[in-house]
C-alpha cells in the first residue's frame, strides 16, 4: 500500500528531530569525553577507555563532594515542597490581599542573579556570627528553590474544582483529612514537578554554594570548577556524566515511588 | 507481579528524617585544637597539599587547618569583619592580594623575625612587587605545538607573526591575571615599558584575530588539541604533560618570561597569627617547597631547595635564572583595572 507523501508532517518530524538534537548534543558530547582516552575534547574519539570514572570515583574529594551535593538536594526538596506548596495555597485560597503581587515577591530570588543572593547571603550569616552551617547552604538552596515548586503547584491550582473538596467535608471529612486525601492528590503532579526541579536546581547550583559552602565541605559544581581551573581532564566529564545519571535517576525514583503519571497530564 | 515494600508514606519519614538531620549542622571541631583558616587552589595542587602537606603541617603543630578552595576569596574576606577574618592565610595571586592590602584586609610585609626562612628566599619572593611572600612562582612565556613545523618562538613579538592569525592564544584580560600580564609586556614590546597602555592597546589590535581563554586549563587543552598552535602560558602549563609525549612545548622569550607568583599573606585581625607564621614558615621550608614544586612543576622561592634534574633543569632555581623574571606592578594596574577592562573589550569585540 503506498503512502501519500506529506509534506508538512515531514517539515513537523524534522524540526523535532532538530530540537531534540539541540537538547541531547551536548550531553553526547559529555558522555563521549567521558569515555575518550586523551586529556582534551577531541573528535572524533580516539578509542574508549573508563579511566576517567575511575579517577572520579577513586577520588575522596569528588566522592564526598558529590554526597554532600546529594544530601543538600534531597533537604532540599523536602523544605521547598512543603514550603512552595502552602505558599501556593495561601496565595491560591487565602484571599490574601494582594495575590499577584505576593507571587511575585515569592518568585523575585529568581529574578536577581545567584551569585548576588549568595554574596548576600554569606554577609548575613558572617554578620550575625553563625559562620557557614550546612543548614546556611540548604537555606541558599531552598531559596531558589521554592519559587519552582509555587509555580507549578500554583498552575495545578489554577484548574482545582473546589467542589470537589466540598463534597468531602459536607461527607464529614474533617479540614485535615480533606486536605491529605482530597487536596494533596490532586495538587500532586505539580508538587512533584516542582520538586524535581528543585533537586535539579540545588544539584547543579553553583553561584550560591561558591560562598556558603565550607572548607572540607564543597558541593560537586564547586570542586568541579575548582578542578576546572587547574585541571580540565575528562574526569569533568565523568562527574558530569554521573551528575546526569543521578539526575535522571531520582526523575525515575520518583515516578516508582510515588508516580509521576499524574504529572503528564499537566 | 511484586509490589515495591516501600510505601508513600515511609518515603516521605524518610526524607523528612534527613531533613531533620540537616539541622544538626557541621561535624564538631575539636574545641581544644586550634583551627588555622587558609585558602588553596584545587587540582593537583589541592590535592598534594592536603593529601601530604597539611597533614604533616597539622600533626608537627597540634593543630587543624581549614582550607577553602571555593572562589572567590577576595569578596568574602571583604565581607567579613577585619577583627574577625574569614581567613588566618591568604594565598591567592598577587593582583588580588594588592586588592586586599589596599584596603587593609592584609599585610603589606612579612618579617623574617617570625619567619625565619624569609632568609633563605631569592629576593624576588619579597620585592616591593609583592605584600606577603611569594612562595612559589611559574614563568609565563610560550607553550606551542612541536608537530606544525614551527621553530621555537625566541621573543614575544613572535605571537604577532601572520602565520599564528587565528591560531594564536591569550586570556580574556579582565579576568585572568596573565592576560593582564601579557598586556603589559605588550606596552613594555612596543612602547616605553610595562605601564606603557596606549602602546599596548595598538599592538594587541595588531594580534588579532586571536582566540581567548578565561583559564590556562583552557589554553593548555587548546594547544593539546591544536586548536591554537602558539599560547601565552606558564611553564608548569607546559612541563605537567612531561612524559606524556603531547607534541607541546614551553618557550622562553629572549626579552623575559612574566613571573606568575604564589602569594601568602596574614591578615591583620588573625586570632592565630602565630600558627599564621608556623604555616607560612613550613611551606617555605625546603622539603615542603620540593614536595609541591615537584608536584606541579613550580619554581621554589627557597634557595635552599635540591629539585631532581628533570626539574632542576627546566625549574627557576638559581640567580641566573630568577633573573629573567619580570615582575608586574600590580597596585598600579589595579588602580587602572575599570578603565583598561572597559578599552581591551571594545578592541578584542571590534
Amino acid at each position: 500500500m503506498s503512502q501519500r507523501f506529506d509534506g508538512a508532517y515531514a517539515v513537523y518530524l524534522t524540526l523535532n528531530g532538530a530540537i531534540v538534537a539541540f537538547l541531547l548534543l551536548p550531553i553526547a558530547v559529555v558522555i563521549v569525553f567521558a569515555l575518550n582516552p586523551t586529556p582534551y575534547i577531541a573528535f572524533p574519539p580516539v578509542g574508549v577507555t573508563l579511566r576517567w570514572f575511575v579517577k572520579f570515583f577513586t577520588s575522596p574529594e569528588f566522592m564526598n563532594a558529590l554526597w554532600l551535593s546529594f544530601y543538600v538536594a534531597v533537604v532540599v526538596v523536602i523544605l521547598s515542597t512543603v514550603i512552595g506548596a502552602m505558599c501556593a495555597l495561601a496565595i491560591a485560597r487565602g484571599n490574601l490581599p494582594g495575590p499577584r503581587l505576593l507571587t511575585t515577591v515569592f518568585l523575585s530570588p529568581l529574578m536577581l542573579p545567584a551569585i548576588l543572593t549568595g554574596l548576600a547571603l554569606f554577609q548575613l550569616f558572617m554578620l550575625a556570627g553563625v559562620g557557614r552551617p550546612v543548614w546556611g547552604l540548604i537555606v541558599g538552596h531552598t531559596l531558589v528553590a521554592v519559587p519552582y515548586v509555587l509555580r507549578t503547584t500554583l498552575a495545578v491550582l489554577q484548574d482545582f474544582d473546589r467542589r470537589v473538596e466540598e463534597a468531602a467535608a459536607m461527607l464529614g471529612a474533617s479540614p485535615a483529612r480533606v486536605f491529605f486525601e482530597v487536596t494533596l492528590p490532586l495538587i500532586r503532579p505539580g508538587v512533584i514537578a516542582g520538586g524535581i526541579f528543585a533537586f535539579i536546581v540545588s544539584f547543579d547550583q553553583l553561584p550560591i554554594s561558591l560562598f556558603l559552602v565550607v572548607p572540607s565541605g564543597e558541593t560537586l559544581p564547586v570542586v568541579l570548577l575548582n578542578y576546572i581551573r587547574f585541571d580540565l581532564d575528562g574526569a569533568i566529564a565523568a562527574a558530569s556524566t554521573v551528575s546526569i545519571v543521578l539526575a535522571l535517576s531520582a526523575v525515575v525514583l520518583l515516578e516508582r515511588i510515588i508516580g509521576l503519571r499524574a504529572y503528564v497530564r499537566l | 507481579m511484586t509490589k515495591c515494600k516501600l510505601s508513600r508514606r515511609k518515603f516521605l519519614k524518610a526524607l523528612g528524617g534527613v531533613a531533620a538531620a540537616a539541622t544538626i549542622g557541621t561535624p564538631a571541631v575539636h574545641a581544644q585544637t586550634p583551627v588555622l583558616k587558609t585558602t588553596a587552589w584545587g587540582g593537583k595542587w589541592g590535592e598534594v597539599l592536603k593529601g601530604q602537606v597539611i597533614p604533616a603541617f597539622e600533626k608537627q603543630f597540634k593543630c587543624k587547618v581549614e582550607t577553602d578552595s571555593a572562589f572567590p576569596y577576595y569578596p568574602k574576606l571583604q565581607s567579613t569583619p577585619k577583627n574577625a577574618p574569614l581567613y588566618d592565610v591568604l594565598h591567592t595571586n598577587t593582583s588580588e592580594q594588592w586588592q586586599a592590602v589596599v584596603e587593609g584586609l592584609v599585610e603589606p610585609k612579612l618579617s623574617a623575625k617570625d619567619i625565619p626562612n624569609l632568609a633563605d628566599l631569592y629576593a624576588y619572593a619579597t620585592s616591593d612587587k609583592i605584600c606577603g611572600v611569594s612562595a612559589f612562582t611559574s614563568a609565563i612565556g610560550f607553550g606551542y605545538r612541536t608537530d606544525k613545523g614551527l621553530s621555537e618562538p625566541k621573543s614575544w613579538k613572535d605571537l604577532a607573526d601572520p602565520k599564528f592569525a587565528g591560531a594564536r592564544g591569550s586570556y580574556i584580560i579582565p579576568v585572568n591575571s596573565l592576560g593582564q600580564m601579557h598586556l603589559m609586556m605588550l606596552g613594555k614590546l612596543y612602547g616605553k615599558g610595562l605601564t606603557d597602555l596606549d602602546a599596548a592597546y595598538k599592538a594587541l589590535e595588531q594580534l588579532k584575530p586571536i582566540k581567548m581563554y578565561d583559564f590556562t586549563g583552557g589554553m593548555e587543552k587548546a594547544l593539546l588539541s591544536a586548536e591554537v598552535n602558539i599560547g601565552v602560558l606558564h611553564d608548569s602549563g607546559i612541563y605537567r604533560y612531561d612524559g606524556q609525549n603531547q607534541p607541546v612545548a614551553f618557550a622562553a622569550p629572549s626579552e623575559g618570561v612574566l613571573s606568575l607568583e604564589q602569594v601568602w599573606n596574614i591578615t591583620p585581625g588573625t586570632k592565630m597569627r602565630e600558627l599564621a607564621n608556623q604555616y607560612i614558615n613550613f611551606i617555605l621550608s625546603p622539603d615542603v617547597q620540593k614536595t609541591l614544586c615537584e608536584a606541579v612543576w613550580y619554581s621554589p622561592s627557597n634557595k635552599k631547595v635540591k629539585l631532581g634534574p628533570n626539574y632542576d633543569s627546566k625549574l627557576y632555581n638559581t640567580e641566573a635564572k630568577v633573573a629573567q623574571l619580570i615582575q608586574v606592578d600590580w597596585k598600579w594596574y589595579n588602580e587602572r583595572k575599570d578603565d583598561i577592562d572597559a578599552r581591551v573589550t571594545r578592541i578584542l569585540r571590534g
